[in-house]
């Protein structure tokens, strides 16, 4: 069979990147993703190097600029110790500022890993067992999806009381109905794929046709939905903090609650909400673009 | 003792829109090492008669409501899913036919190949993988070795299919059921692996299911042929005796819809008028009675079994010297089959009884 060794012969062996490989190049020749990672590696770098970066302690009070008016309170303007000003008890608020983006990476990061993991096993089960199982599954995640985020998330941290690890709880389920339903729907659709059926027609076993098969082929759709719910999850922090259900320690740089404790002075010291507004908008659009960007690079019919 | 016995299948599939009645009681047996080809248009039941030998009909949907399927001894029907797991690529396998969705995208071909072996041998990685690459080799695929690390998009097509025959052929497998297996293929590639499926085959001493609607692809690969259509099978016969005298007006038709090089200049293709019984209905009388031109007044009532074409011979089932059968009140001479259409005197073909006309004066033109 010469002639067949010669077609095949051809086609020039290529050095294996695989689909993910792929993916990659394609994200770095993404502009707007290119710029959320910028955005997201300056919140990171930031959380990360917070007291190498921050020139003071988030908790301190510092004394008044000198030509304050003596029995004069905060806020008081930035000046070059002070690069964001000082807050009501004199507090340095570029340090706050710094600090904050360890609470909100910290929170974000934690309640979306929490969502996956909850809503990827709930999904989980309901795609791959199917029946009443996903009935009843799918129920009690339409009837989360029902109540809106924000209103679920409020509901939960009154119920567990005010804190850290409670609030991470809370964005975590409002998240996790969200990837619940994206995998049951993968793995619905993947169950029904030629591959699959292959797969089976060699004797596959079901542990390793949902582990190997089935459940890395959804993979795609959760990884972009769980970047940009990271966006969502860093303004869902910010706005229990905002609402008065931030951490209970009023010493915790919380950006939410930093800016609810300056809404009172929004005339008089606009710095004090520009500056955590500015982070929060930072860091929210990087992940969006980030997300955006992946979905781009991860759908093979985008293919350039 | 056959090696696949199939004996009055019935699949149906139950749908939102209604019972789909796909398969009808076929029956039909294979030896070893024989290669029989089923051949029908699309929707006749083909892929759905070897997804229920495999057990692979679509769930919950898709049910075998009636029949036996014997294999090997052992009553396929009674296996439980676990038994049937062991059985699929160990004792029978299946190629399908698409080979750019029948692989997964995700893992490399090393890692399918070596799951495929390791899920009936307790190998280690580096016996399974050693043999994937010798399976590579035997399949025609170049620097196996480097390859084996490949993803399947960094594969052609009839790469793709050779990398699945090696998969389905890795535990020599004592039968390959073939779902129109060169369909998805250009034409010099169909021959190629057609080739490649027929020497692999004949040297392992597998049976082999050839599923096509490619008269041209089965007359040269298989020993015996299955017409199928509307789920029944109308004729089965040695494929030299079904090429020679064919003897069901729905083979006669698919023949002479074939362009053929050899033929007279100014001679015309016959198309078979109409289009297949709606399979959401319970069939009655014969399935091709609607778009047949010999049809007699009985046809649109009672539905012809599969008997011997000359009269009164004993039924041989399987082997080079199997009966030429055919479901048929009133099938074509050797004339009219080369003609394409009844020459007797006079003969019209029967007006469907009132009952039936109604409801198919919108398919019969």
């Amino acid at each position: 069979m010469a002639s067949g060794t010669v077609a095949v012969a051809r086609v020039a062996p290529r050095a294996s990147r695989g689909l993910w490989g792929d993916a990659w190049r394609r994200l770095l020749r993404n502009r707007p993703a290119l710029l959320g990672f910028v955005f997201i590696g300056v919140f990171v770098g930031t959380a990360v190097l917070a007291p190498l970066l921050a020139p003071h302690d988030p908790g301190a009070l510092y004394p008044p600029p000198p030509d304050a008016s003596s029995g004069a309170t905060g806020p008081y303007p930035p000046r070059p110790e002070h690069l964001m000003g000082q807050d009501l008890q004199g507090r340095d608020e570029f340090t706050r500022v710094v600090y904050g983006a360890r609470i909100s990476l910290l929170v974000g990061l934690g309640s979306v890993i929490f969502g996956v993991i909850l809503g990827g096993f709930v999904g989980a089960i309901a795609g791959a067992a199917g029946g009443r199982a996903d009935n009843v599954l799918m129920r009690v995640v339409d009837v989360l999806l029902a109540i809106p985020g924000i209103l679920l998330a409020i509901g939960i941290v009154a119920w567990l009381d005010r804190g850290l690890p409670q609030i991470t709880i809370a964005v975590a389920v409002t998240n996790a109905p969200i990837f619940a339903r994206l995998l049951r729907g993968g793995l619905l659709a993947i169950r029904e794929s030629d591959y699959v059926l292959a797969a089976r027609s060699v004797g596959v076993p079901t542990r390793r046709l949902l582990l190997r098969h089935m459940l890395p082929n959804s993979l795609t759709p959760i990884i972009v939905a769980a970047t940009l719910a990271l966006a969502t999850a860093i303004i869902d922090v910010a706005g229990l903090g905002f609402l008065g259900l931030g951490p209970p320690d009023p010493r915790t740089p919380e950006w939410g609650t930093m800016l609810t404790d300056s809404t009172k002075f929004l005339r008089a010291a606009p710095y004090l909400i520009f500056f955590p507004g500015l982070a929060i908008v930072i860091s929210a659009v990087g992940f969006n673009l980030l997300g955006d960007g992946l979905r781009e690079s991860l759908d093979p019919r985008l293919k350039k | 003792m056959a090696l696949l016995s199939v004996d009055g299948l019935v699949v149906r599939f139950r749908t939102h829109e209604g019972t789909i009645h796909a398969v009808n009681g076929v029956s039909f047996d294979l030896d070893e090492g024989e290669t029989l080809g089923i051949v029908g248009e699309s929707g006749c039941g083909k892929s759905v008669t070897s997804l229920a030998i495999m057990r692979l009909l679509p769930k919950p949907a898709g049910r075998i409501e009636g029949g036996s399927v014997r294999f090997d001894g052992q009553d396929l029907l009674a296996c439980s899913e676990a038994e049937m797991r062991e059985m699929r690529g160990r004792d029978m396998a299946m190629i399908f036919q698409d080979p750019m969705t029948s692989l997964n995208p995700v893992l490399t071909i090393e890692e399918q190949m070596v799951e495929t072996i390791q899920a009936h041998r307790k190998v280690g990685n580096e016996e399974a993988r050693a043999r994937a690459i010798e399976l590579l080799t035997i399949v025609g695929i170049p620097e196996p070795e480097n390859r084996l690390r490949a993803f399947p998009h960094q594969f052609s097509g009839g790469m793709r299919q050779r990398v699945m025959i090696a998969m389905a052929l890795a535990l020599a497998p004592k039968l390959l059921i073939a779902d129109e297996p060169t369909t998805a293929l250009d034409v010099t590639i169909q021959a190629q692996v057609l080739e490649l499926l027929q020497r692999l085959t004949t040297e392992t001493g597998t049976a082999a299911i050839l599923i096509t609607h490619d008269l041209g692809v089965v007359a040269g690969m298989t020993q015996r042929i299955n017409v199928m259509y509307a789920g029944y099978i109308v004729e089965a016969a040695p494929t030299a005796e079904l090429f020679a005298k064919p003897s069901h007006p729905y083979t006669v038709g698919l023949l002479h819809s074939i362009p053929r090089l050899d033929a007279v200049q100014g001679e015309e293709l016959i198309p078979i008028e109409g289009a297949p019984p709606d399979q959401r209905r319970a069939p009655v009388g014969c399935p091709f009675a609607p778009r047949c031109a010999w049809r007699l007044p009985d046809c649109w009532t009672t539905n012809p079994p599969l008997a011997p074409v000359r009269a009164a011979e004993a039924v041989v089932t399987t082997g080079p010297g199997a009966t030429h059968r055919v479901a048929c009140h009133n099938s074509p001479t050797p004339g009219e089959a080369a003609a394409g259409r009844p020459l007797r005197e006079g003969f019209v073909a029967a007006p469907p009884p009132s009952a039936v006309a109604d409801e198919l004066a919108v398919v019969v033109p």
